[in-house]
C-alpha cells in the first residue's frame, strides 16, 4: 500500500474524472442488474435469500444470474454486459441440471436477450457509451461459450458435513481459482439452504454420551455455516444468494397460497396489507435469519398460464420482504430465462 | 477414549500434544463410557432394531450419514460392534472438527513455540476436511459428464416420451403423482420392460404393494417385439426377465437396507463391468414414508429427506434412472392432493400427474415441475390392455 500511495497529501491530491471514477466504482462493486433482483441494487458482502414454494423458479433466477456474472462485458467488439468474474454453485438441493444453464447461456450468447433486461441494460449501456464503439451483432462464438463454462464452479453436498467441509476449505478453493482464472469471484450460490433441515433438526435429539462435546444439531451446523460464511466474506468479497424452499406444507401453505392469490390479483398491498405477517413460516435458525441482508419472495401464481408467441408460459411473481418494498413484479420463465412481464 | 484419537492412528502429525493443543481450544470428543455406550446403542445392535421404530430413528439416522458403514453388518457381533465404535468415534472426531472454528486454532498455533509442528497438523486437518466433501467441478466438466453419462431412457410410453422430450434422465429423480388406477404401475411395468429390453440395462423394482406382475411386464415385452420363432423368442424373453430384479420392501427401513446393499453392489458392479442397472423404481414411496410422518416429530420427515438424498446420490453416481411414485389422498375441500405433500416437493427432480378418466383407456399426464422445461404442458397416451 505505502509503495501505491507514498503520502495521504499524494493520496488527498489526486484527481480522478468522473468517467474513471464511475468505471473503478462500476468494477469494484459491480450491480446485479437482474430481474427479479433488479429492484435494489445489491453489493458483494449482501447475503441474499430467495425464498418461496417448490416450483418457484428459484433456481432459474440463481441460473440467470450465474450466466450474467461469467459472461464477460465485451467480447471481440460484442457487448455481453456481463460482470467478468467467477461464480460458485453449492447445491444441497442435488437438483442442479447443467444442460439448464448451457442452454440459457446460448441464448445469451445468441444475442437472445429479453426485453425487460434490455430495457434495464440500456441504463446501463449509458455507461459504457464512452466507449463508442460500433456494437457488432452477436453471433455464437465456441471459445466465449467454453470460456464462460469454465468460470462456473459447482459442488454437490449430499449432507450438512459435507456442506461444512466444503466451506471449510473454499478459502482455498477460492485461491486456487483466481490464480487459475485470473479473475475473482462474484457471486457465491447456495441452492437451497434448508435441504438438510429435518435431517439436522432430528439429529439434535441425539442421545449425549458426553456433555462437553459440541454436538451436532440444526443450531450448531447452522452456526458454523454462517461464522465459514462470514469469514469467507471478509477475505474475499463475494454476493450470496441463497434460496430457501418452504417446507412447512398443510394449512400452512394453503393460507399461502390465498394470501398470494389475493396479492397477485390484486396487484396492490391494498387487500392483502392487513396480515403483514410472512406468507411462509420461518423455520432457520435465527443465528441464519440475522444473517441475510435481503430476501425476496418468490411463488407461481394461482393462474399459472400465459400465452406468449413461443406457446403457454408459467407465470410467477417476486416480492422484496427485506427492505420491504411496495410492488410485486411478474415474471415469466422461457427458454432464454427469466423475463419481465407488466 | 482420548480425543482425536482414532484419527490418530491414520495421521500420525495428529499426536497428542496436537490433541491437548486440541483439546485446550475446545475442540474435543469427550469419553465415552463403554456401559453407557452399549445402554443407548444395544437396542438397535440386536436384529429385531427395525421395529423399534421411531423412537429409534435418530439413532438410526446417524448411521446412513456415516457412509463408511453399512448398516446390515450391524445385525451379527460383537467384533463388528467393536468396529462400528471404531468408525463411529472416528466420524465423531471429524465431526467436531468440522463443528468447530479452526481460523482461532491457526490463530493460536501462531503464538505456540512448537508452531511448525502444530501447524503441520492443521493443513493435515484440512486435508482431511478436503477429502471429505465431492469434488468440484467447472461447468464444462459437469457438461461433459452430463453427455457422457446422462443420457435419456425412454419409457416406451409414447406420450410421456414425447412430453419429456425422449424420457426419463439417468441422474435425475422422477415422481408419478396420481390417484389409484391412474397409471402409475402400469408407467412403471411398461417402463421396467423397455428398459431391460431396449436398453439391455437392469432394473431394480421396490414394490410395496405387491403390485408388480411379471405377466404384464412380460405382455409388454412381447407386445413390441417382431414375431420370431418361438424357441427363440423364448430366450430372448427370458435374457430380458434376467435383468429385472424386484424386491418386496413393506417398511422404510428395509428400503434403505436394499438402496444399501444396492449402493455397494454397484459400486462392485462399475469395476466388473457386467450388465448396468440403469433403473431403479420404488413404487410407491408414498406407502413407505406416510407411516412415519406425523405425530409432531421431526424424526419422520428426517428419514423422508435422507431417502431423497440416498435416492439422489445413487442416481447422480451411478448413472441410474430413479422413478418413484406418490399418492393422492383427499385433501381440504375434496381436492386430492400428493401424499407427500410440501416438504417432499423439494426433492424430486421432475413430478409428473397422471390421471385417467373413468370409463377410457386414455391417460392424461401434465408435468408439475422440471428442470428445464415449462410446467403445465400436458399429454395423453394410452396402454395396451
Amino acid at each position: 500500500m505505502e509503495e501505491v500511495v507514498a503520502s495521504p497529501r499524494e493520496w488527498i491530491d489526486r484527481n480522478e474524472s468522473a468517467k474513471t471514477m464511475l468505471a473503478r466504482v462500476l468494477t469494484a462493486r459491480p450491480l446485479l442488474l437482474l430481474p427479479p433482483l433488479h429492484r435494489v441494487p445489491l453489493r458483494v458482502g449482501n447475503v441474499v435469500e430467495l425464498v418461496g414454494t417448490s416450483p418457484s423458479a428459484k433456481t432459474h433466477i440463481l441460473i440467470q444470474a450465474a450466466v450474467s456474472c461469467v459472461l464477460p462485458k465485451e467480447w471481440n467488439g460484442v457487448h455481453y454486459g456481463g460482470l467478468d468474474r467467477l461464480v460458485m454453485f453449492i447445491d444441497l438441493d442435488c437438483r442442479f441440471d447443467i444442460l439448464r444453464l448451457s442452454k440459457m447461456l446460448k441464448h445469451r450468447i445468441n444475442g437472445e436477450s429479453n426485453g425487460s433486461l434490455k430495457k434495464i441494460d440500456q441504463e446501463h449501456m449509458d455507461f459504457d457509451l464512452w466507449n463508442n464503439d460500433t456494437k457488432k451483432s452477436p453471433t455464437y462464438d465456441e471459445e466465449l461459450y467454453s470460456l464462460c463454462m469454465r468460470r462456473f464452479l459447482f459442488i454437490r453436498c449430499y449432507d450438512s458435513f459435507q456442506f461444512l467441509a466444503t466451506l471449510k476449505t473454499l478459502n482455498y478453493r477460492i485461491r486456487k481459482e483466481q490464480e487459475l482464472h485470473g479473475i475473482s469471484v462474484h457471486i457465491l450460490m447456495i441452492d437451497s439452504i434448508g435441504a438438510f433441515h429435518w435431517i439436522d433438526r432430528a439429529s439434535t435429539f441425539m442421545p449425549l454420551g458426553a456433555t462437553n462435546r459440541k454436538t451436532p444439531s440444526l443450531q450448531t451446523v447452522s452456526e458454523t455455516v454462517v461464522q465459514e460464511i462470514r469469514k469467507l466474506l471478509l477475505l474475499h468479497p463475494m454476493l450470496v444468494i441463497a434460496t430457501k424452499a418452504t417446507i412447512f406444507g398443510d394449512r400452512y401453505s394453503m393460507e399461502t397460497k390465498r394470501n398470494l392469490g389475493k396479492l397477485d390479483t390484486s396487484n396492490s398491498r391494498s387487500m392483502s396489507s392487513t396480515s403483514l405477517q410472512l406468507p411462509y413460516r420461518e423455520y432457520m435458525p435465527s443465528v441464519w435469519q440475522t444473517f441475510v441482508t435481503h430476501r425476496v419472495l418468490v411463488g407461481a401464481s394461482d393462474d399459472p398460464f400465459i400465452r406468449t408467441n413461443d406457446g403457454d408460459c408459467s407465470l410467477y411473481f417476486s416480492e422484496w420482504l427485506l427492505p420491504p418494498q411496495s410492488f410485486v413484479d411478474k415474471f415469466i420463465v422461457k427458454e432464454a430465462g427469466v423475463f419481465m412481464v407488466p | 477414549m482420548a480425543p482425536l484419537k482414532y484419527l490418530e492412528q491414520e495421521y500420525p502429525i495428529l499426536d497428542s500434544n496436537f490433541q491437548n493443543f486440541c483439546a485446550t481450544h475446545g475442540i474435543f470428543s469427550g469419553p465415552f463410557p463403554p456401559s453407557n455406550f452399549s445402554r443407548i446403542y444395544s437396542p438397535i445392535l440386536t436384529p429385531s432394531f427395525t421395529f423399534l421404530g421411531v423412537r429409534f430413528a435418530p439413532i438410526l439416522l446417524l448411521f446412513w450419514r456415516c457412509s463408511l458403514f453399512d448398516c446390515s453388518e450391524l445385525k451379527d457381533t460383537r467384533r463388528k460392534h467393536m468396529k462400528f465404535r471404531a468408525l463411529h468415534k472416528k466420524t465423531e472426531d471429524q465431526e467436531d472438527l468440522l463443528l468447530h472454528d479452526l481460523h482461532v486454532l491457526v490463530a493460536f498455533a501462531e503464538q505456540q513455540s512448537t508452531s511448525e509442528r502444530l501447524k503441520q497438523g492443521i493443513t493435515q486437518v484440512l486435508s482431511i476436511i478436503d477429502g471429505q466433501h465431492q469434488p468440484w467441478l467447472n461447468g464444462m466438466e459437469l457438461l461433459e459428464d452430463a453427455q457422457l453419462n446422462k443420457h435419456v431412457l425412454s419409457t416406451g410410453c409414447e406420450g410421456i416420451d414425447l412430453l419429456l422430450e425422449g424420457g426419463l434422465r439417468m441422474g435425475q429423480l422422477t415422481e408419478l403423482v396420481g390417484a389409484s388406477s391412474s397409471g402409475k404401475t402400469q408407467v412403471c411395468l411398461l417402463a421396467t420392460s423397455n428398459v431391460a429390453k431396449k436398453h439391455m440395462g437392469g432394473v431394480v423394482y421396490l414394490d410395496t404393494g405387491n403390485s408388480f406382475s411379471p405377466q404384464r411386464v412380460i405382455d409388454f415385452i412381447r407386445q413390441n417385439s417382431d414375431p420370431a420363432i418361438d424357441q427363440a423368442k423364448h430366450r430372448i424373453l427370458q435374457k430380458v426377465m434376467n435383468r429385472i430384479l424386484c424386491h418386496s420392501v413393506f417398511d422404510i427401513f428395509t428400503m434403505f437396507d436394499v438402496l444399501h446393499q444396492l449402493e455397494v453392489n454397484l459400486r462392485s458392479q462399475m469395476q466388473k463391468g457386467d450388465c448396468q442397472v440403469r433403473l431403479l423404481i420404488v413404487d410407491s414411496i408414498s406407502s413407505l414414508v406416510t407411516p412415519i410422518l406425523g405425530g409432531g416429530g421431526s424424526q419422520g420427515h428426517a428419514l423422508m429427506a435422507s431417502a431423497g438424498f440416498l435416492l439422489k446420490k445413487l442416481a447422480h453416481e451411478h448413472n441410474l434412472v430413479v422413478l418413484v411414485t406418490n399418492h393422492t389422498v383427499g385433501g381440504e375441500g375434496g381436492i386430492s392432493k400428493p401424499a407427500l405433500g410440501e416438504s417432499w416437493k423439494s426433492i424430486p427432480h421432475v413430478r409428473l400427474r397422471l390421471s385417467h378418466d373413468q370409463g377410457s383407456s386414455i391417460y392424461n399426464v401434465s408435468v408439475f415441475k422440471h428442470p428445464s422445461m415449462v410446467s403445465g404442458k400436458a399429454a395423453r397416451f394410452t396402454i395396451y390392455d
